[in-house]
């Protein structure tokens, strides 16, 4: 199966071309968010390196949330356009899931997570199976303070990996919070990947993970707002003692 | 921190809004209120050149389009009229947040539509009528909240 993977829910704008699992090309910028401009001249240069027919592509992988909201939209309007003209599927993949995939085979618990900002972060639990390529969600992507999410992986009492653009954000809670042991996966596996996707894609459209164009939407996973402003002001009450700076203007 | 500023005239209230334009830093969020006729489009129009926008007269309120985004400049402007969104869960259909704490400036027109959106540490802005002292007077009161680390 021929998979193009696009994932664009963060920093990471990226997209993959992958063949029965094995990668054909990767296509991967960490620089700016402006992915509605790259996104399309990146799907091109990649066919032309690869000289890509594209009648020979079987599904769309994408990227479907959380993430940057403008982000998902650029990849989901990419996805489905082109799946609905190839008349192909797409095949939606959880962004935290597709992160916690690249670590796979880590001993213990993987811990995804992306800033949401208004202290927050996406985050999920995954932990791999002992049957080969499987991964099993311990809990389920939500946006959930840095402190729960850190208490709940010392509540499964395994060795830790924490990775993606919240954990800088929020690396001196994680130290503070943290019971136990755990690490900060390398630069090179701590971000979005499409290569990455795609071979998560494999398993999930094996598995009846397909959906149509016309169905398919992102899933944002936004918080309430109820929810958002407790988080702040609790974001708020941990930081009291560092703020009212008050600067002058003009 | 408040700060009122008296302007005499339309010159005189782009000079301002232009200077704060060149002093805005990546991330800064700046909250632009006034009644019709205030001088809000001025303010933003000043403020773009500020930021070194080349083309600061083509900046209008995106009264239709919600966003205006303004390249070439220093940094990038968000440019929002927000005054036909009823509240803040419309702002998050448009993915404000990504702008709100983006890498570039956000000036937001009728603000206090989204206000509980809107970061803590933003700049309040209003521009309002100085009709005792003339007719192009205005009184433009700047407030800049505190709570640092949004």
């Amino acid at each position: 199966m021929k998979i193009l993977a696009i994932d664009t829910s963060g920093l990471v704008c990226a997209a993959a071309v992958t063949d029965n699992g094995q990668l054909l090309a990767e296509y991967r910028t960490q620089l700016k968010k402006t992915h509605s401009q790259m996104l399309l001249p990146m799907l091109d240069a990649l066919r032309q390196a690869i000289d890509l027919d594209l009648s020979t592509i079987d599904c769309i992988a994408v990227a479907e949330g959380p993430g940057s909201f403008t982000g998902l939209r650029i990849g989901a309007a990419t996805a489905k356009g082109l799946a609905f003209a190839l008349g192909i599927p797409v095949v939606p993949v959880p962004t935290l899931d597709a992160m916690a995939w690249q670590l796979l085979g880590e001993p213990g618990t993987v811990c995804p997570m992306m800033d949401a900002r208004r202290g927050q972060v996406y985050t999920g639990l995954y932990r791999f199976g002992d049957t080969p390529r499987t991964m099993e969600t311990l809990f389920a992507p939500a946006a959930v303070s840095a402190e729960e999410i850190a208490e709940r992986v010392n509540a499964i009492g395994e060795p830790a990996v924490f990775l993606g653009d919240g954990e800088p954000v929020y690396r001196e809670t994680l130290a503070r919070v943290c019971t136990v042991p755990y690490r900060v996966a390398p630069s090179w596996k701590n971000r979005q990947s499409a290569a990455v996707l795609a071979d998560l894609a494999d398993v999930l459209a094996g598995a009846g993970g397909m959906v149509d164009a016309d169905t398919f939407a992102p899933v944002y996973l936004r918080a309430s707002q109820a929810e958002r402003e407790a988080a702040e002001k609790a974001a708020r009450a941990a930081k009291t003692g560092q703020t009212g700076t008050g600067e002058q203007i003009d | 921190m408040t700060t009122v500023l008296e302007s005499r005239s339309v010159e005189e209230t782009r000079r301002i809004a232009k200077s704060m334009g060149e002093t805005a830093a990546a991330g800064d969020v700046f909250a632009l209120n006034g009644d019709l006729g205030a001088g809000k489009t001025v303010f933003a129009k000043g403020f773009a050149e500020g930021l070194g926008f080349p083309y600061p007269e083509d900046v209008v309120s995106p009264t239709f389009t919600l966003l205006q985004i303004y390249e070439g400049g220093r940094l990038t402007l968000y440019h929002f009229d927000v005054y036909r969104m009823e509240d803040a869960s419309e702002a998050d259909g448009i993915g404000m947040d990504d702008y709100l704490f983006g890498d570039g400036v956000c000036l937001i027109e009728w603000a206090e539509h989204v206000e509980e959106l809107l970061p803590a540490g933003r700049t309040q802005i209003t521009i309002t009528r100085d009709d005792a002292e003339g007719p192009s007077c205005r009184r433009i009161t700047v407030t800049k909240n505190g709570v640092a680390g949004e």
